[in-house]
């Protein structure tokens, strides 16, 4: 499953995941935002590994919140951008791009 | 260039007092890497081995301007390769596919069409700044130097230099061991419809900027000056001197070797470019 979400006058932040009973799995965040240290993504990426699908947004953005080291600074978007990326994902409305797709060479 | 992901309409900045943080630059005795043509790998391995020695203090503080041997799309630290790149075209059009250290988007970049450089500090320099901040204050002797050539140039936070003609440029910064790296790539002239080809630009990313099309988002700098890439490249340089002091120098023998190594191990190993794939 795929989600994005673009902060206005900011950065897109972006969720690949897996549902395996209810939750969520093999997770992967990206996007054009700025995050330092730049470890601290494996600390976001952590919170939503294995969370319950059924959690809102700002119970989610909250598991991440409390993940991140004290000193950490997320730049251009944050936790509940990064949540409402995952109930887009599990709404279903985005999807990724194929591995190979050839775009139109227009 | 480039990223198609900036303020393009956003309010000015309050006017910053033109002197504003001269002194910390002016307590530094500047260096100067000049630019030489240096393929992709190399110039994100030759940004984190520099940045370490001025961390270390091996070297001084550094504005490197930068060369390119080819065409490339340069991802930012977190961006998946296959949301931000048709890897299929690239491979068609000859455009190689790096990651770099800093946060930030993706640029497509062509030897001619870009002006990018990196300024590397001791993280002593902009204490007590928010990052914010800190991205406005190293990239302000450059919205100077536009503006002595006729460009409407303004500093639009977090990260944008852009202008009444469209967005020209963005910036990254990453911080090691006591050292900042700010990194800026501008466009020059743009080869638009290869760009959009190579890049995928969802629609997420344009939803909060009206319906514009990439073409009048953006600004190149040909299409603001009637000033030639080297050209506008000497001006800055010799804006930069004036307003903090600079020395010609070069990338030693050493730190190439060192960047060379690091390409090796990590800049050109799929684990580095794919890391998010």
């Amino acid at each position: 499953m795929h989600g994005e979400y673009k902060t206005p006058n900011g950065k897109l932040i972006a969720v690949d995941f897996a549902i395996a009973g209810g939750k969520l799995r093999d997770v992967m965040v990206t996007g054009d935002f700025f995050l330092y240290p730049e470890e601290a993504l494996t600390d976001i990426t952590g919170a939503l590994e294995g969370l319950p699908a059924d959690l809102s947004i700002s119970e989610m953005a909250e598991q991440v919140r409390m993940a991140m080291p004290r000193d950490a600074e997320l730049l251009g978007s944050s936790p509940d951008a990064l949540a409402t990326a995952v109930q887009r994902a599990l709404a279903g409305e985005q999807d990724r791009p194929e591995a190979d797709r050839e775009q139109d060479p227009a | 260039m480039s990223e198609l992901s900036d303020n393009v309409v956003s309010p000015q900045m309050p006017t910053l007092d033109p002197a504003f943080g001269l002194d910390r630059w002016r307590a530094y005795d500047w260096q100067l890497i000049p630019p030489e043509p240096t393929p992709p790998l190399m110039n994100m391995a030759l940004d984190e081995v520099l940045t370490l020695r001025v961390a270390r203090g091996e070297r001084a503080p550094t504005l490197r301007i930068w060369g390119w041997t080819g065409r490339c799309i340069v991802l930012g630290r977190f961006q998946s390769v296959r949301n931000e790149v048709n890897e299929t075209a690239a491979q068609a059009n000859g455009v190689e596919i790096v990651r770099r250290i800093s946060g930030g988007g993706a640029m497509f970049i062509e030897p001619e069409g870009a002006i990018t450089y990196s300024i590397f500090a001791p993280e002593a320099m902009v204490q007590s700044m928010t990052f914010p901040e800190s991205y406005a204050f190293f990239d302000a002797w450059v919205v100077e130097a536009l503006r002595e050539l006729g460009v409407d140039a303004w500093y639009a936070p977090l990260n944008d230099i852009t202008s009444s003609g469209g967005k020209i440029g963005g910036a990254a910064q990453a911080r090691r061991g006591g050292a900042v790296l700010h990194h800026t790539t501008m466009a020059y002239q743009m080869n638009i419809p290869l760009m959009l080809r190579v890049l995928r630009i969802g629609q997420e990313k344009l939803s909060d900027k009206g319906m514009r099309s990439a073409e009048k988002r953006v600004g190149p700098l040909r299409q603001q000056t009637a000033r030639s890439r080297d050209a506008i490249i000497a001006h800055m340089i010799e804006h930069f001197r004036h307003r903090h002091g600079l020395t010609e120098g070069a990338v030693t023998p050493d730190e190439l070797a060192e960047a060379e190594r690091r390409v090796k191990e990590q800049f050109g190993t799929r684990d580095w470019i794919y890391f998010l794939p």
